[in-house]
C-alpha cells in the first residue's frame, strides 16, 4: 500500500558495517540462508556495532517450525507471527518489534539470502534512538491531516495547501469541461501545494533525512488538497463522463437481476458478497483518492474466506473478477466510471513507484471490471424470466429447488414419454428459440384438445347421470369425480410410490399448456414472449386470445416486461391490442418507470407517443413505492435523452420523493442539471393561477419552485376561481394547439375527456337526463364525462378550451365542452364570451349551439359591445342572421354609445343593415 | 520502466494463462507470505509485492495475477500495458493451454513490441508422465519469438525461484540497455534540485504515468 516504509537496506549504517567489518561471519550467514534482521535506520543510535549486536540480529530457523519460531545467534528464542518478532526475554515483558518489509538478496554467484528491516533493535538493553516511529500507513485523511500537522508542528502547513486551493478556485471560476486540461490544472495545483509545503524548514530536514517521509508528506499533501477541492472537482468529472456513466448504468440496470451463480462465483464466497457490497457503496462518501482506493481494498479483503481452521484462503484472480464484476453491479451507483476517472488521473503522489503498486493494481481492476461491463460480454442472466422470484436465493433454497425438479422431471420422464413437448417449459423454449410456427400449432393443438375434452366430459357425463345436476355444478363435480377416481387406485391417499406418482403427474399432465396457462410463478407465454422481445410471438399470442393485462406474481404485465427489457415491438404491439399503460407492478412501477429505469429511451418514446396519440393519459409523473417518478429514475442513472423527453412531456422535476428528494438532488452532472432546470422556466410562461390553492403540487414550502410559485400566484384572480394544478397550466397549452389544428380527439384526450363516449351524441343538440335519475345508457354516459380535468380553465388571456373551440367553429368540440359542464358565458380578459368569439369569426353553426344552449345573447364584453355588435362590425352576414334569430336587444349600445346597426352603418356592411332593419320591422 | 530517484527498479509483471494452469499457485509459491496479518495489509493473492536485490541493484517486483477465463480475454490489454515483464503460463498436460500461450505471445508482441520480456513456463511438471505438450515444440517456440522457458511445478517447487530471478535479470538488462540508448539519443538532463526535490520527480513520474 502506499506510505508503506522502505528505505535503502545497503545505505543502512547497521548493514554495511556488518557486510564490511564481519564478513566472515556475514558469508557464514548467507551461505547458511540465515535470515540477518536490520534495525530501520534512525532506530540505532550508536555508530558502533559489536559482534553481539550483529548475532543478535541474525534469525537461525528451528527444525520443527521453520516458519514461525528462531533463535538469535545470542541463544534467545524468536517468534514470528502477524509481521512481529517476539523476544522472549528473561525478565520483563517480551520484546516485540515489527517487520517491515523483506528484501531478497542474491550475490554475484546467487547465492540467496532474505534481510528483514525491523521496526527497533532486537535487543533489550539497545540505545534505542528518540526518533519516533511514524505511522506505517496513511488510511484516512484524518491521517494525513495529523501527519502535517505533527510533523510541521502545527497548522501553518495546512493553512498553507487551503490558501493555495482557494486561490486556485478564485482563478478558475468555472473549471475546464475536459479530462486533460482538468488535470493539467489540478496537477499544477498539486506541484504548487507541495512546494508550499516543503518550504517549513522543519518539513524539510526531516524529508532530508528519511525518504519515506518525504513519500508521505507527499501523499498527505495531495490528500489534504483533494479533500478541500473535491467538492467543485468532481461535478465537471461527472459532466466529463456522463455519456459514459450513463452508458454505464444502462448496461448495469439491465442486468440488475443477475445471480451470483451466473457470474459462475463460487459458493464459498456468497456469504461474504453483501458485506463487501456495504462496504462498496461508500465509496461515494470518501473524498479522497487514497480513501477510495482503499475502500475498493477492503471490499475485496472482505470475501476473502476463511476455511475450517480460521485459516485465510485469499481469493485469486480468478474469482476476483467476478465478484467484483457483481459487487459493481449490485452497488446500485451510478457514476462508476467518474469514480474511476477520478481514482485513475487525480492520483499525483504514488507515480513515484511506478505503475506496479497496489493501488494501480486496484484501479485497474476496476477499470477492468467496468470495461467486462460495458463491453456487454456479460449478456445478462441466462433465463431472465426466472430472476424475478429468486432474487433472495440462499444456498440452501437453491439446492431445495433442485431437489425439487430433479424428482418433478424424474417422475414425468417416467410415467409420460411425450412429457416434454407437453410441459409449459417446454412452450417457453420453443419462445424463446422464436420458433413460432411450433408455439402456435402446439398452443393451437392443445386448445381444441381442451375443448374437445371438456365436450366430450360433458355430454358423457350428462348422458351417463342424465342431468340430476343442474348446469352450475356440473364442472365442479366432473373434476371431483375424477380426482376421486385417481385417488381410489392410488396405495394409499398419500402415498408417494413410482407408480402412485406416475399416476398422479398423468393426472396433471392433462392440462397441457394453452394461451392462457400460466407457471408456478403467474407467468403466461404472453409474458415470455415480451420478456424476450418475440413480437411476432406476441402478436400470435393476442390473436390466439391471450389477455393482455395478465399479471404474474409480481403483478408485472407483459407490457413492464418489454418496457423494461427494451423490446419497442412487443411494447407497441401490446400497446395496440389494449395494454393498460398505467398499469403498476407489486413495487408500484409502471411499464414508464421500468423503461426510464433501464435506459431504454426507444420505449420511452413508445410510451409517450402511444399515449398521445391513442388518447390515452400517460401519468408522467406517477410515483413507485419509493416515491420516485420516472424523471428521479431518469437523472439519477444519468439518462439525458430521456429527461430531455420526460420533462418535454410535461415530467415535474421539484416533486419529492419518500426521502425528500427531487430530480434536482439525484442529478450528479451539469449536463442533467441544465435539462432538470430547463423545465422550470417554460413553466411560468403559462402560470395563471387564480387561487391560493397550491396543495395538489406535491411538494414542500420550502422548495424554491414552490416559492416561486406562490409568488406568482397574486394576480389575476378576479375572473375564475377554479383550483389548478401546474400540470394543467401546462396541459392547456397543448390542448389550445390541438383545438387549432381541428383535432378533436387529441384535445379531448388532454383535457381527459373520452371522446368514444360521445360519438353517437352527434345527433343530439340540446339533451338533459331523460330524468333526474335516469340510468339509460346516454344518460349514463353524460354523467361519465365529467371529467377531473377543468374544463373552465384559462389561459393568461382569460381563453378557456370552449372560447377557442368557438374561435375555431368546432361545433362538435363545443357540444363535448358544454356537456362537460363548461361555463357557457365565461369571460376572457377582454370580457368576450365564446358567443362573442363565434361572432367574430362567422362560425354560425356553433352560434346557434351556443345560443341553445343557454348562451346569453345579449352579453356584453369590455368595451360594450354584444355578439350582434361584433357580427355587425366584422360584417358577418350568417352569424348575424342567426343572432337575430335568437331575438337579442337590438337598442344595446357599446362603449362608443352605439347600437348594433350604427356599428353596421359606419362600416358599410349593407347586407347587415339590412336584415337588422328587417328584423326590427318584424318585431313590431 | 520507472526509477525512483532512490535507484530502485519498479518493475511491473503479469501472469498469463488459461484458467487452472496454476498461475495462482506460481505465485503464491513464490511469496510464500508467511506473514498472515488479518488487517489492512492482506493482500489478495492477485496482487503481490517482492523486493529483490541482485548484486546491488534494488529491484520491486509487482506481480499482478489475471483472471484466466475466456471470457475475460478481452480485458488483458487492461492489465499488462505498462508491464515490463510477462510470465505465461501452459499446463504440460493440456494441450489447448499452450495454444492460448501462443495467443498471448502473438497479442503482447503486437502491443507492446519487445519491450516486455517474456518467460513461458510449462506448470505441472510433477505430472510429467501424462504430458501432452513436447518438450521439444515449446522450447523451439520459446526460442523461435525470443522468450524464456522453464519447466516449474508449484506443488514441489520447481524452477519456480529461478524463473521470476530470471526474468528480473533480463528486465534489468532490457531497462539498462533503453537507458543507454536513450541517454545517447537525447541525452535527457534530469536536474534534481535540492530546494525542491520533489517538482523534478513528480513531473518525472507523471511523464511515465
Amino acid at each position: 500500500m502506499e506510505g508503506a516504509y522502505d528505505e535503502i537496506i545497503s545505505d543502512n549504517p547497521f548493514f554495511i558495517e556488518f557486510k564490511n567489518e564481519y564478513s566472515n561471519l556475514f558469508q557464514h550467514c548467507i551461505s547458511q540462508s540465515w535470515i540477518i534482521c536490520v534495525p530501520r535506520i534512525g532506530s540505532l543510535n550508536t555508530r558502533v556495532f559489536t559482534v553481539e549486536d550483529f548475532c543478535a540480529h541474525v534469525l537461525v530457523p528451528s527444525d520443527e517450525l521453520p516458519e514461525t519460531h528462531y533463535s538469535t545467534l545470542t541463544e534467545k528464542q524468536v517468534t514470528v507471527a502477524n509481521k512481529v518478532i517476539t523476544l522472549e526475554v528473561t525478565k520483563g515483558l517480551p520484546l516485540q518489534s515489527h517487520i517491515l518489509f523483506e528484501e531478497t538478496f542474491y550475490t554475484e554467484d546467487f547465492i540467496k539470502y532474505k534481510v528483514w528491516c525491523v521496526e527497533s533493535p532486537l535487543e533489550p538493553n539497545a540505545n534505542v534512538g528518540d526518533n519516533a516511529v511514524t505511522k506505517d500507513c496513511l488510511l484516512s485523511i484524518n491521517d494525513c491531516i495529523d501527519l502535517l500537522w505533527t510533523q510541521a508542528a502545527g497548522r501553518q502547513v495546512l493553512d498553507q495547501i487551503e490558501l493555495n486551493v482557494q486561490q486556485f478556485l478564485k482563478k478558475h471560476s468555472s473549471l475546464p469541461i475536459a479530462l486533460a486540461p482538468l488535470r493539467d490544472a489540478v496537477s499544477e495545483l498539486y506541484t504548487q501545494c507541495l512546494q508550499s509545503t516543503l518550504q517549513n524548514r522543519r518539513l524539510r530536514e526531516k524529508c532530508k533525512v528519511s525518504k519515506h517521509l518525504l513519500e508521505n508528506i507527499k501523499l498527505s499533501v495531495e490528500c489534504y488538497m483533494q479533500h478541500l477541492l473535491f467538492d467543485s472537482l468532481f461535478k465537471p468529472i461527472c459532466t466529463i463522463c456522463a455519456y459514459e456513466d450513463s452508458h454505464l448504468n444502462k448496461k448495469i440496470r439491465n442486468m440488475c437481476d443477475i445471480q451470483l451463480r451466473d457470474l459462475d462465483i463460487k459458493k464459498e464466497l456468497y456469504h461474504a458478497v453483501p458485506k463487501a457490497k456495504q462496504i462498496l457503496s461508500k465509496i461515494v462518501t470518501y473524498n479522497t483518492v487514497l480513501e477510495k482506493v482503499l475502500c475498493l481494498k477492503q471490499a475485496l479483503n472482505a470475501i476473502n474466506k476463511t476455511d475450517n481452521t480460521n485459516n485465510i484462503v485469499l481469493l485469486t484472480a480468478d474469482d476476483l473478477l467476478p465478484v467484483f464484476v457483481f459487487l459493481l453491479i449490485k452497488s446500485g451507483l451510478p457514476n462508476w466510471y467518474s469514480q474511476l476517472k477520478y481514482m485513475k488521473e487525480f492520483r499525483f503522489s504514488g507515480v513515484g513507484n511506478g505503475d506496479g503498486d497496489e493501488s494501480a493494481f486496484l484501479i485497474t481492476t476496476l477499470e477492468a471490471v467496468i470495461e467486462h461491463i460495458q463491453s456487454g460480454a456479460l449478456a445478462g442472466p441466462p433465463n431472465p424470466e426466472s430472476y424475478y422470484y429468486e432474487t433472495n436465493l440462499t444456498e440452501d433454497n437453491l439446492n431445495y429447488i433442485n431437489q425439487r425438479k430433479n424428482s418433478l422431471t424424474e417422475s414425468i420422464s417416467t410415467c409420460d414419454t411425450n412429457g416434454r413437448e407437453e410441459t409449459l417449459e417446454y412452450v417457453f423454449d420453443l419462445i424463446k428459440a422464436n420458433n413460432s410456427e411450433q408455439v402456435q400449432m402446439l398452443l393451437e393443438k392443445n386448445q381444441k384438445h381442451l375443448e374437445s375434452l371438456q365436450q366430450n366430459e360433458k355430454s358423457a357425463l350428462k348422458l351417463a347421470e342424465n342431468q340430476d345436476y343442474n348446469d352450475e355444478d356440473d364442472d365442479d363435480d366432473d373434476d371431483e369425480g375424477y380426482e376421486l377416481e385417481i385417488y381410489q387406485k392410488l396405495c394409499h391417499p398419500l402415498c408417494s410410490c413410482k407408480k402412485c406418482c406416475s399416476k398422479i403427474s398423468k393426472n396433471l399432465l392433462k392440462t397441457s399448456p394453452t394461451v392462457s396457462s400460466r407457471d408456478s410463478h403467474g407467468l403466461t407465454p404472453l409474458h415470455v414472449a415480451s420478456i424476450h422481445g418475440r413480437a411476432n410471438i406476441v402478436e400470435i399470442l393476442i390473436d390466439m386470445g391471450a389477455k393482455v393485462n395478465v399479471t404474474d406474481l409480481n403483478e408485472c404485465t407483459s407490457l413492464h416486461y418489454s418496457a423494461a427489457r427494451g423490446h419497442q415491438n412487443a411494447l407497441l404491439l401490446l400497446l395496440h391490442s389494449g395494454a393498460s399503460i398505467n398499469q403498476t407492478n407489486i413495487d408500484k412501477n409502471t411499464p414508464l418507470h421500468l423503461a426510464v429505469n433501464n435506459g431504454h429511451i426507444n420505449c420511452v418514446k413508445a410510451l409517450i407517443y402511444f399515449a398521445e396519440h391513442g388518447r390515452k393519459r400517460l401519468q408522467i409523473n406517477c410515483t413507485n413505492e419509493h416515491g420516485n417518478t420516472p424523471l428521479h429514475l431518469a437523472s439519477k442513472w444519468g439518462y439525458e435523452g430521456i429527461a430531455k423527453l420526460l420533462i418535454e412531456n410535461g415530467a415535474e422535476p421539484s416533486l419529492q420523493n419518500r426521502n425528500n428528494k427531487t430530480a434536482f438532488d439525484y442529478a450528479h452532472n451539469f449536463k442533467i442539471l441544465q435539462v432538470l432546470k430547463s423545465s422550470t422556466p417554460n413553466l411560468y410562461e403559462y402560470i395563471h393561477i387564480t387561487s391560493t390553492d397550491v396543495k395538489t403540487l406535491n411538494c414542500k414550502t420550502d422548495n424554491p419552485v414552490t416559492m416561486k410559485l406562490q409568488n406568482l400566484k397574486v394576480k389575476n384572480n378576479e375572473l375564475n376561481n377554479v383550483s389548478k394544478t401546474v400540470e394543467n397550466l401546462k396541459r392547456i397549452e397543448r390542448i389550445f394547439q390541438a383545438i387549432s389544428y381541428g383535432d378533436i380527439k387529441l384535445a379531448c384526450f388532454y383535457m381527459n375527456i373520452k371522446y368514444e363516449n360521445y360519438i353517437n351524441t352527434n345527433n343530439i343538440t340540446n339533451r338533459s337526463s331523460c330524468h333526474p335519475l335516469c340510468e339509460c345508457q346516454l344518460c349514463k354516459k353524460t354523467h361519465q364525462a365529467v371529467s377531473d380535468y377543468d374544463i373552465n380553465f384559462s389561459d393568461t388571456n382569460g381563453l378557456t378550451a370552449l372560447h377557442f373551440a368557438a374561435r375555431y367553429g368546432l361545433d362538435e368540440l363545443c357540444k363535448i365542452l358544454i356537456l362537460n359542464k363548461a361555463n357557457i358565458n365565461i369571460c376572457n380578459k377582454k370580457g368576450q364570451t365564446p358567443l362573442h368569439l363565434a361572432a367574430l369569426n362567422n362560425k354560425t353553426v356553433v352560434i346557434r349551439l351556443l345560443l341553445d344552449n343557454g348562451a346569453d345573447i345579449n352579453a356584453i364584453d369590455f368595451s360594450g359591445n354584444t355578439p350582434l355588435h361584433d357580427a355587425s362590425e366584422v360584417g358577418n352576414i350568417g352569424a348575424s342572421k342567426i343572432l337575430l334569430n335568437y331575438n337579442p336587444n337590438l337598442n344595446m349600445l357599446n362603449g362608443s354609445d352605439k347600437s348594433a346597426i350604427e356599428v353596421a352603418k359606419e362600416k358599410l356592411h349593407l347586407t347587415i343593415i339590412d336584415l337588422i332593419e328587417k328584423h326590427t320591422n318584424k318585431i313590431k | 520502466m520507472t526509477t525512483a530517484p532512490s535507484g530502485t527498479h519498479n518493475f511491473k509483471v503479469v501472469l498469463l494463462g488459461e484458467g487452472c494452469v496454476g498461475k495462482t499457485s506460481i505465485l503464491l509459491r513464490y511469496i510464500e507470505d508467511k506473514f498472515n496479518d488479518k488487517h489492512l495489509t492482506t493482500l489478495q493473492a492477485t496482487f503481490l509485492n517482492k523486493k529483490l536485490n541482485i548484486n546491488g541493484k534494488r529491484i520491486n517486483l509487482s506481480i499482478w495475477d489475471t483472471a484466466g477465463q475466456e471470457k475475460f480475454h478481452a480485458l488483458g490489454p487492461i492489465y499488462y500495458r505498462n508491464s515490463n515483464g510477462a510470465i505465461l503460463v501452459y499446463d504440460i498436460t493440456d494441450e489447448d493451454s499452450f495454444g492460448k500461450v501462443k495467443n498471448w505471445v502473438k497479442e503482447l508482441k503486437k502491443m507492446l513490441g519487445s519491450d516486455i520480456v517474456l518467460i513461458i513456463a510449462g506448470n505441472k511438471v510433477d505430472l510429467e508422465h501424462e504430458r501432452t505438450v513436447p518438450l521439444e515444440e515449446a522450447e523451439s517456440y520459446a526460442d523461435m519469438v525470443g522468450a524464456k522457458h522453464f519447466y516449474t511445478s508449484a506443488k514441489l517447487n520447481q524452477g519456480v525461484e529461478e524463473l521470476f530471478l530470471e526474468l528480473t535479470r533480463e528486465m534489468v538488462e532490457r531497462f539498462e540497455q533503453n537507458t543507454r540508448t536513450d541517454s545517447n539519443r537525447t541525452s535527457r538532463v534530469l536536474v534534481v534540485d535540492d530546494e525542491a526535490p520533489t517538482q523534478s520527480t513528480c513531473c518525472l513520474g507523471y511523464r511515465s504515468n
